[in-house]
């Protein structure tokens, strides 16, 4: 089994100029396959289609988040308004400036042990799926591959990889 | 005094130090790496043997400096996790009953108590956060708070032998003690303390304001849930308290400052119990650690060539031998060194120069007998004042200020190299000038 095989192929994505406000809309309302599940998180492709970021809902927490406490431990003195405050502020910002701009990703042609790697060493539960030109073909998720593990379990070859 | 020879020893020597002081300045490569590559090119080229760098006082790596510091750090790497500067800064914001300028002051001098007693690197890394944090929940600008607590954690670190990286340095030296400090440092600081007080609360008194419902945030906090380890922090404390008794008593009991500190570490260490003791040394500022000990060497290597010796020939030639015309203006030419340069590499340099100095004063004399010359006090003082205090004057002139522009930086609010000299420049030339009054008047007019 390869990751082109289990991963989604790729329908919406976001531009890296786009405030906050717009990317959690299309965040929301994203297709996955024919539905509109929404989606954790979408690659930032710049305008020739190469990928630039990712933009998840880790990201969106962050940027909520101011960077004080990340180096003391003031969670219990949180004061009530504090997160729609800074929510409205952060509306926006632009997704170049929220996204993760170090993206890990695997090659349709990667095995899948290798994306289970990179997913566990890296605390990622999603890949971007590289084709073969090198833009985004798919998105990888960890559901799917925890399916196709399920599947194995219960006993099936695997007959499609 | 043997004459200085400029031979090709001695044109290397030259070479490789200002080499290497010229690249740190620039900032191309970092600092601790240039230091540790200058050491290597003294060692290589045979400058320096091994064993001057690694064993001799007077031209190599001076351990005093460098236990004292990493076990200062050891203490505080446990001491952190405990919650103790978070209750500490949240029990200053309550006791400032919310009132933005009220607790302006007050953190200025909670740091400052703070900076005096434990490095300044780490007090503003724990200071800083809550500051913001603070400042945010008070809905005002946190860069007054910010700029003024790294002022004055640099002002509360000149007031004793462990408050910042200089004074230690000149006090292992000077052969000086923590006491000698403290009646030396600590009354002028008060002094400039105060008056750096009064002149934060003229410059943002009135621009700091803020509304009743946002102080009751403030008064709504429960400083208690700060405490995360209640065990380890009264440890932590006791032992906190013991060292700073062993440095009170270190001159009388005839025991090194680091030795002192030493034991502390391995005390807190040993009550911690600890399975594992690997996070709370790896934390330790290994890149700064390192940075002293290529410092040392590369300045051994001059030392040693004669270079630090010609330079106080000239020193002394400048100012007619006149002790007070060097004490003078050696705390204002250190003050706007220090302002631009690392204080560091900076008194790491004029350390042994005023070694050199006694040495060309009092031949017949040796050992501390000749660096404690009454004349010569007053010498040693106005260095670690200039270059203390010296780093309030621009926003890379000392550590605490390069932190809290980094930290501000990221929170989308930049810091400008003239914005923080506005404050910093005029405000260090007044504690300069402050104690320029109390050297003159202490060791010249009053001679106490």
């Amino acid at each position: 089994m390869k990751a082109g095989n289990l991963m989604v192929p790729l329908q919406e994505y976001l531009e890296p100029g786009m405030t906050l406000k717009e990317a959690s809309n299309i965040l929301r309302r994203a297709k996955r396959g024919e539905e509109r599940h929404g989606a954790k998180g979408l690659p930032v492709l710049d305008v020739s289609g190469n990928m630039v970021g990712f933009l998840s809902i880790r990201d969106i927490l962050k940027a909520v988040f101011p960077s004080y406490m990340t180096l003391m431990d003031m969670g219990d003195f949180t004061w009530e308004g504090m997160v729609e405050d800074l929510a409205r502020k952060a509306g926006g910002r632009t997704v170049s400036e929220l996204m993760t701009s170090k993206v890990i990703s695997v090659s349709v042609d990667a095995p899948l042990m290798e994306c289970i790697d990179h997913m566990l060493k890296n605390h990622v539960n999603k890949l971007p799926v590289l084709g073969h030109d090198g833009g985004v073909a798919g998105i990888l998720y960890e559901k799917d591959v925890f399916l196709a593990i399920t599947r194995l379990l219960d006993g099936d070859t695997g007959g499609g990889g | 005094m043997t004459p200085v020879v400029m031979g090709p020893a001695f044109w290397t020597a030259t070479a490789i130090f200002i080499l290497s002081y010229v690249v740190i300045i620039s900032e191309k490569i970092h600092k601790t790496v240039v230091a540790i590559a200058g050491a290597s090119l003294m060692l290589v080229l045979g400058i320096l043997a091994q064993r001057e760098a690694f064993h001799v006082p007077e031209l190599g790596v001076d351990w005093n400096v460098i236990f004292l510091l990493i076990s200062m750090m050891v203490i505080i790497n446990i001491l952190r996790p405990t919650g103790a500067f978070e209750y500490i800064a949240i029990r200053s914001a309550k006791w400032g009953k919310g009132s933005p300028i009220r607790i302006l002051i007050i953190f200025n001098l909670v740091t400052a108590v703070i900076s005096a007693l434990l490095n300044n690197i780490t007090t503003i890394l724990l200071i800083a956060p809550v500051v913001i944090f603070i400042a945010d929940a008070l809905e005002v600008d946190p860069l007054p708070y910010l700029i003024s607590c790294a002022l004055a954690s640099n002002i509360g670190g000149t007031a004793t032998l462990i408050g910042d990286p200089p004074n230690i340095m000149i006090a292992s030296k000077a052969e000086l003690t923590f006491m000698d400090f403290i009646y030396n440092l600590t009354p002028v600081i008060v002094v400039v303390m105060a008056a750096y007080i009064l002149a934060i609360k003229l410059i943002w008194g009135k621009r700091l304001v803020t509304r009743d419902e946002l102080k009751a945030r403030i008064m709504a906090m429960d400083e208690s849930e700060a405490i995360k380890d209640p065990a380890l922090l009264k440890k932590s404390l006791v032992v906190l308290a013991l060292v700073l008794i062993g440095f009170v008593l270190h001159g009388a009991l005839h025991l090194q400052p680091a030795t002192v500190a030493l034991a502390g570490a391995s005390l807190l260490l040993l009550l911690s119990g600890t399975r594992d003791p690997q996070p709370a040394l790896s934390e330790v500022e290994w890149s700064t650690i390192f940075f002293f000990i290529g410092l040392f060497i590369i300045i051994g290597g001059v030392v040693k060539v004669g270079l630090i010796s010609w330079m106080s020939v000239k020193a002394l030639e400048l100012t007619r031998g006149s002790l007070f015309a060097t004490s003078m203006v050696l705390m204002w030419f250190s003050a706007f060194a220090s302002a631009f340069i690392d204080n560091i590499p900076y008194v790491a340099t004029m350390n042994p120069l005023v070694v050199d100095m006694a040495r060309q004063l009092w031949p017949g004399l040796s050992g501390a007998q000749q660096l404690h010359q009454p004349g010569l006090m007053p010498v040693w003082w106005s260095l670690a004042l200039g270059a203390c205090l010296g780093g309030n004057g621009t926003a890379i002139g000392a550590s605490a200020n390069v932190i809290v522009v980094g930290m501000s930086e990221k929170m989308g609010r930049r810091i400008t190299f003239g914005r923080f000299m506005i404050y910093g420049m005029p405000l260090m030339v007044m504690t300069v000038a402050i104690s320029t009054v109390y050297v003159w008047l202490r060791y010249y007019v009053f001679m106490i």
